[in-house]
C-alpha cells in the first residue's frame, strides 16, 4: 500500500507546551508514524534533540533572536495586546485590514519560514494544527496544490466564551474555509464549528484525542490528607475552565461534608481573584491552592483525588479528565466538553449546576460501591481512548483526499 | 531639656516552611529551617553588636537607662540559635539600668480576638521573663503597640501599671504627645505615647538619602529633642533591629547612637528615664484622658490595624485561627497547642497585606514570601493540616472515653 508523506504545521511540542495542543501533536504523530509515510513537522523554534518518528523543521524567524528554544508566544496563554470582540457581532465575511499586533506579525513570520522550509519536501497532504499554523497551511496548499487539513484542537470561542480576538477568529474561519477537510477533536467542537463559524458539516470529521496508557498508577488516600475526602480541580485558572464554579461547589458540598478538602491545582489570570473569593466565602483552610503541578505531583494529586471535577464553560476535549480517570478517580465533567463523548459513564453536569454536582460528590464520597462502579466503567471506556484509533481515522481521511 | 524614654523591641517570628498540599497529614514541619539562619544573621548584624554597645554605654554612664521588650518567640529562638544574646540581655538587666516590658509571648493579636488567650500569653511571657532574667515587668506593651480602650481594660485587670502605645492625632486632637495620658477605662492606667517623628527619624529615615535632613548628625538631632521643656517626655520607641539590620552598620547608625548618648548626657539638665520610673512619679489626677475606641498601632501611615486585618485573606485567616481555640485546647496536646499559638504571631498576617505604595514596600522587605498571595496560600494549607490533627486527636479522645 502506498503510504502518504505528510507535511504537518505545528506550534508547540512537549516539553515546551502550554496546553493540550503539544500533547495531542505528540500522541497523534507517534501513533501515525506506523500508518503514514514520512512526517515533516514544523515548529516556530529549534527543538533541542531529535525525534525518531518524524522530521522536525525549525521554522523560527531570525528576528526572534538566535536559536529560540520555545514558541515565540504560548498558544494558550493570555493575549494581553489583543482587542476583545463579541463573537455575536463578528461578521465572518469582513476580512478588512485588522490591527497589526505583535502576535499577528509573528504568525506571519512563521508563515514565511514554513513556506521556505517546504521547498524540496516531498509530501502529498498538508495537516495544520490550530489557527497559528493556518496561514502557512493555506499558502502551502496554494503553492503545492496538495490537499489541506485543518485540525481544530480548540477555538477562540472556547478560550474566550465572552468574546475573544477578532483576528484569531478570522484566522480560524479562513483556515477552515480554505481547507479540504476539518478535523474536530470532538462532536462538541464540530457543533461549535457549524454553529459559530458556519462551516459545512460535511467537511468536518471528528477524531477524538487518545491518551498514552500509564503504568505507575497508585490510587488511594495514603498519599496525603489520609482521613479526608479530597475533591480536585486541575487546569488553567481562567474563565474557560470555570474555577469560580468549583469554589461555589466547594461551599455547597461543605454543608454536607464539612470535613472535605478541595484542592485547586493550576495557575492563571484568575489566581488572585480566586484567593480573595475563597477567603470572602470563609473557605480558607478548606479550599487549598497547590499552585501549578507537574510530573510526580500531578500524578499523586490525581491518584489521591476522591472525585475530580472539570466544570469548564467550554472544553473541546478535556485531556485532564481522562488523566484523572486513568488514575481510578471518578470524574464529574462539564456537558460542554468533548471528553464526555469518550467517557460516557463519567458524571456529566452543566458547569453551573452546583446542586447536581453537590449531590454527585456527596454520593460518590459516601457510597464507595457507587464510586467503584463509576471507576470500573470509566476503565472499560478508557480502553478505546487510544492514539492508535485516532491515527487510523486520520489515515482514512488522508486516503480520501489523495 | 526633656526626658528621653527609650524602648527597643526584640522580636523574630517563626516563619512558615514551604508546606504544600502534599504535606497534609504527613508530619512535615510547619516552620522553616531558615528561621535559624535568619536569626543568626540578624544576631550577627544587630543583636550582638547593639546589645554590646548598650552594655558599654550603661557601664559608661550610670544615668543612661532604657527599656527592652522581647517577645517570647524571640527569646525561644535566641536560646536555641544564639544564647549569647540571652547572656547579653541578662548582663544588661543586672545593671539595674534596663527595664523589661510585658507583652504577649507569641507577639499575637490575641488582645483583640480572645481574652482568655491574651491573658494566658501575657502570663506565659511574664513567667519566661522571670525565669530568664529574674525580673518582674510592671509596664505593658502590646504587639505592634496595638491599643484601644478594651485592651487597656484587660491589661488593667492583669495588674500592670501602665501601657505604651502610639500617639495618633485622630484621638489626640493636637495635644502633646510628650505628656503621659490616662486610659479611658473604669480604672484608668497611665499611657506613654510614642514620639513618631523623632523615633522614625532614626528607625526609618536615618539612611534615606532622599530625606532633606540626611545625613542626620547628633548635633542636629539633639537640637530637635531639646525643643521640649523639662517636664516633657520624648518617647523614642523602635525596633531593636533598627540598629544594624534595618539600618546597616555602614550607615553609621552605631556611631550615631553612641555619640548621641555621650553628648546628650553630658548636659546636666538632660535625663534618661524608663517607663516604670516615669509612672512611679506621676500624679494621676493631673493627666488627661486618651480615648481610643478603635484599635491603633505603630504601623504604616495610618497607624491602624490595616497592616494585619484589612483584606479578606487576612480577615478569614485570623477568624479561622481564633475559631479553633476551644477545639485545640480540648486536645490537651501541648505540641499542637504550641503550633496553634505560633501561628497566631502577627507577622503571618502582615505578610498577607496587599496595601500598595510605601507601606507595601515595607511589608515586602520583611516578608519571606514573594507575594501576599503566597503567604496566604501556605498559611491556609498549614491551617488545614492543623485542623486535621486537632480533629483526629479529639476523635481519639472520644474513642478512649467510650
Amino acid at each position: 500500500m502506498n503510504k502518504n508523506n505528510v507535511f504537518m504545521i505545528g506550534w508547540e511540542y512537549p516539553p515546551h507546551n502550554s496546553g493540550g495542543l503539544g500533547v495531542a501533536c505528540q500522541g497523534l504523530t507517534t501513533a501515525l508514524a506506523d500508518y503514514s509515510g514520512k512526517i515533516y513537522f514544523s515548529l516556530p523554534y529549534k527543538f533541542s534533540g531529535s525525534l525518531k518518528h518524524m522530521m522536525l523543521l525549525d521554522c523560527s524567524h531570525p528576528d526572534w533572536g538566535k536559536e529560540i528554544e520555545q514558541p515565540p508566544f504560548f498558544a494558550y496563554d493570555q493575549y494581553p495586546a489583543l482587542e476583545r470582540v463579541d463573537p455575536a457581532n463578528l461578521d465572518l465575511n469582513d476580512l478588512a485590514a485588522l490591527s497589526h499586533s505583535n502576535l499577528e506579525k509573528q504568525v506571519n513570520q512563521y508563515h514565511d519560514q514554513v513556506v521556505n522550509n517546504s521547498k524540496n519536501k516531498d509530501f502529498s497532504v498538508i495537516h495544520a494544527h490550530d489557527w497559528m499554523s493556518f496561514p502557512a497551511g493555506m499558502s502551502l496548499k496554494q503553492k503545492s496544490g496538495k490537499p489541506l487539513i485543518t485540525h481544530i484542537h480548540s477555538t477562540e470561542f472556547d478560550r474566550s466564551p465572552v468574546g475573544g480576538s477578532q483576528y484569531i477568529m478570522k484566522s480560524e474561519y479562513q483556515g477552515m474555509k480554505f481547507a479540504d477537510r476539518v478535523i474536530a477533536v470532538s462532536a462538541y467542537t464540530k457543533k461549535i464549528l457549524i454553529d459559530k463559524y458556519g462551516i459545512d458539516s460535511q467537511k468536518i470529521k471528528v477524531v477524538h484525542n487518545g491518551i498514552d496508557p500509564v503504568e505507575n498508577t497508585d490510587p488511594g488516600n495514603h498519599h496525603f490528607a489520609k482521613a479526608r475526602p479530597v475533591v480536585v480541580f486541575m487546569g488553567r485558572l481562567t474563565g474557560q475552565k470555570g474555577p469560580e464554579y468549583f469554589l461555589g461547589l466547594a461551599q455547597s458540598v461543605l454543608h454536607h461534608l464539612p470535613e472535605a478538602i478541595f484542592v485547586v491545582a493550576g495557575n492563571g489570570d484568575l489566581y488572585q481573584e480566586l484567593l480573595f473569593t475563597t477567603a470572602h466565602k470563609g473557605l480558607s483552610s478548606k479550599v487549598l491552592f497547590s499552585g501549578f503541578v507537574r510530573g510526580n505531583q500531578k500524578s499523586k494529586l490525581l491518584d489521591r483525588a476522591d472525585v475530580f471535577v472539570m466544570p469548564s464553560l467550554s472544553e473541546p476535549f478535556g485531556l485532564v479528565a481522562v488523566e484523572a480517570a486513568q488514575r481510578s478517580t471518578p470524574v464529574i465533567i462539564s456537558k460542554n466538553s468533548g471528553v464526555a463523548e469518550v467517557l460516557p459513564s463519567s458524571i456529566q453536569a452543566d458547569f453551573w449546576d452546583i446542586d447536581m454536582m453537590t449531590k454527585s460528590i456527596v454520593e460518590l464520597i459516601k457510597n464507595k460501591d457507587l464510586s467503584n462502579e463509576v471507576v470500573r466503567n470509566q476503565n472499560n471506556e478508557l480502553k478505546d481512548v487510544t492514539w492508535k484509533s485516532a491515527a487510523q481515522k486520520v489515515t482514512e481521511i488522508y486516503k480520501e483526499l489523495v | 531639656m526633656p526626658q528621653i524614654c527609650f524602648y527597643f523591641q526584640l522580636h523574630q517570628p517563626y516563619r512558615l516552611s514551604d508546606f504544600n498540599v502534599f504535606d497534609l497529614s504527613n508530619d512535615t514541619d510547619y516552620f522553616s529551617k531558615d528561621n535559624k539562619t535568619i536569626f543568626q544573621k540578624v544576631s550577627a548584624k544587630s543583636y550582638r553588636p547593639m546589645l554590646s554597645l548598650l552594655l558599654k554605654l550603661v557601664n559608661r554612664h550610670k544615668e543612661f537607662k532604657f527599656a527592652l521588650s522581647c517577645s517570647g518567640v524571640f527569646l525561644e529562638q535566641a536560646l536555641e540559635f544564639d544564647d549569647e544574646v540571652i547572656k547579653l540581655i541578662q548582663k544588661l538587666v543586672k545593671t539595674g539600668q534596663v527595664e523589661l516590658l510585658a507583652e504577649t509571648y507569641y507577639h499575637s493579636l490575641a488582645g483583640l480576638y480572645s481574652q482568655s488567650e491574651f491573658n494566658l500569653q501575657v502570663k506565659k511571657h511574664n513567667d519566661l521573663i522571670k525565669e530568664l532574667f529574674n525580673y518582674q515587668p510592671v509596664i505593658f506593651r502590646n504587639s505592634e503597640l496595638i491599643y484601644n480602650n478594651y485592651i487597656a481594660e484587660q491589661v488593667e485587670t492583669m495588674g500592670y501599671k501602665a501601657i505604651l502605645t502610639e500617639a495618633v492625632d485622630r484621638y489626640l486632637y493636637g495635644r502633646d504627645r510628650t505628656k503621659p495620658y490616662l486610659s479611658y477605662t473604669k480604672k484608668p492606667l497611665p499611657l506613654l505615647l510614642k514620639h513618631a517623628p523623632l523615633s522614625d527619624d532614626i528607625a526609618f529615615r536615618f539612611s534615606d538619602k532622599n530625606w532633606p535632613e540626611h545625613p542626620l548628625t547628633v548635633e542636629k538631632y539633639i537640637k530637635w529633642v531639646e525643643i521640649y521643656p523639662e517636664d516633657h517626655i520624648v518617647n523614642l520607641f523602635m525596633d531593636f533591629e533598627t540598629f544594624g539590620e534595618h539600618q546597616w552598620e555602614d550607615t553609621g547608625i552605631f556611631l550615631f547612637f553612641e555619640k548621641f548618648i555621650d553628648e546628650f548626657i553630658t548636659k546636666s539638665y538632660n535625663k534618661f528615664v524608663t517607663p516604670r520610673e516615669v509612672v512611679s512619679k506621676l500624679d494621676k489626677n493631673k493627666l488627661e484622658v486618651y480615648d481610643v475606641p478603635e484599635p491603633i498601632s505603630w504601623a504604616d501611615v495610618d497607624r491602624d490595624l490595616t497592616a494585619w486585618v484589612d483584606n479578606d485573606l487576612q480577615k478569614d485567616m485570623i477568624n479561622k485561627i481564633y475559631e479553633l481555640e476551644n477545639l485545640v485546647l480540648k486536645t490537651a496536646n501541648d505540641q499542637l497547642i504550641e503550633k496553634w499559638r505560633r501561628l497566631q504571631t502577627s507577622d503571618n498576617f502582615y505578610y498577607m497585606c496587599t496595601k500598595w505604595s510605601n507601606d507595601g514596600d515595607v511589608h515586602a522587605y520583611f516578608s519571606p514570601f514573594e507575594t501576599p498571595f503566597e503567604a496566604y496560600r501556605h498559611y491556609s494549607i498549614v491551617l488545614a493540616d492543623l485542623i486535621i490533627k486537632i480533629d483526629s486527636e479529639n476523635q481519639l479522645e472520644q474513642l478512649v472515653a467510650k
